[in-house]
């Protein structure tokens, strides 16, 4: 029983606060150099010091998984590091995306970090 | 005539110390953070039982919500319903939860409460004013019947999605 009281209360401590951030919240497609694809730029920023993978998903409005295109789907940013990521959609799904979405990721073996799991939606 | 000179140039030099108008700009957008005020602590009251209340020996997480304009965002949270991390377990888990504002930064956020809409482990708060909102999440799991929870890590997530509207 100690070994279990140990380990939770290990596994959820009191954190300070920290945040994550993604903007801007109404983003803009634009052409982009190839043809039929269109092309914005989101900004994360990550106040979160247990946290430094976030996940970038495209939705439409009942929440489907839209496909896109960027450097990378999983972003690697460190404590108060910014990124800018570029996210390229067919210009045919344009009508249909709803949310550009980041959720932040932990390792398994920082699962018991925080124990909250941020995420934050722009709308197009 | 060494006058002259000095009033001319007295004259020449205030006329180059013209006042020039020095903007300032800004650009307001509107913005959403989400910031872990509390993490949250199981407390193991009984064997069969994992809860966040301090009563029984826990800690409830805080997430605070930031937007900087008001009707641009949804609050939605939600109470685990798994763990992300435990020992094997081969009995049925009962979960529960809730979500209540434990504090704001504004007065125009006292409906935020009364207006919340539950469903499922999700709670929604439509953020309609400007400022800092703070959320308490309660959190417990029960274990089979009368089960004791094998001993090991237990760790289980909040989600906290902040949704442009």
């Amino acid at each position: 029983m100690k070994t279990l009281l140990t380990a939770v209360v290990a596994a959820l401590m009191a954190t300070t606060a920290y945040a994550h951030e993604w903007t801007p919240t109404y983003p803009k497609f634009e052409p982009s150099f190839i043809e039929d694809i269109v092309v914005t730029t989101m900004t994360l920023f990550n106040k979160r010091s247990d946290v430094e993978y976030y996940e970038i998903t495209v939705h439409d409005a009942d929440w489907n998984l839209v496909p896109f295109a960027s450097a990378t789907k999983l972003v690697y940013i460190p404590y108060l590091g910014k990124e800018s990521v570029e996210i390229y959609i067919r210009e045919a799904d344009c009508d249909r995306i709803e949310y550009i979405c980041t959720t932040s990721k932990q390792l398994l073996l920082d699962a018991p970090s925080s124990g909250i799991d941020s995420r934050i939606c722009s709308k197009v | 005539m060494l006058r002259l000179f000095a009033a001319l140039a007295v004259a020449v030099v205030g006329t180059t110390a013209n006042a020039e108008s020095v903007p300032i700009t800004g650009n307001v957008a509107s913005k959403c953070s989400i910031y872990t005020s509390v993490a949250g602590v199981y407390g193991n009251p009984a064997p069969d039982q994992l809860d966040t209340d301090p009563v029984k020996g826990g800690v409830d997480p805080v997430v605070r919500f930031d937007v900087t304009a008001a009707d641009y965002y949804i609050a939605k949270i939600s109470w685990p319903n798994s763990f992300a991390t435990s020992p094997s377990l081969d009995d049925a888990l009962a979960w529960d939860g809730e979500v209540t504002v434990s504090q704001t930064s504004d007065t125009g956020m006292a409906g935020y409460e009364a207006a919340k809409v539950e469903y499922d482990n999700i709670t929604e708060y439509d953020l309609t004013v400007a400022g800092s909102t703070w959320f308490q999440i309660e959190s417990s799991v029960d274990y089979g019947y009368g089960k004791s929870f094998p001993g090991g890590e237990y760790a289980a997530n909040v989600t906290a999605e902040c949704i442009a509207s």
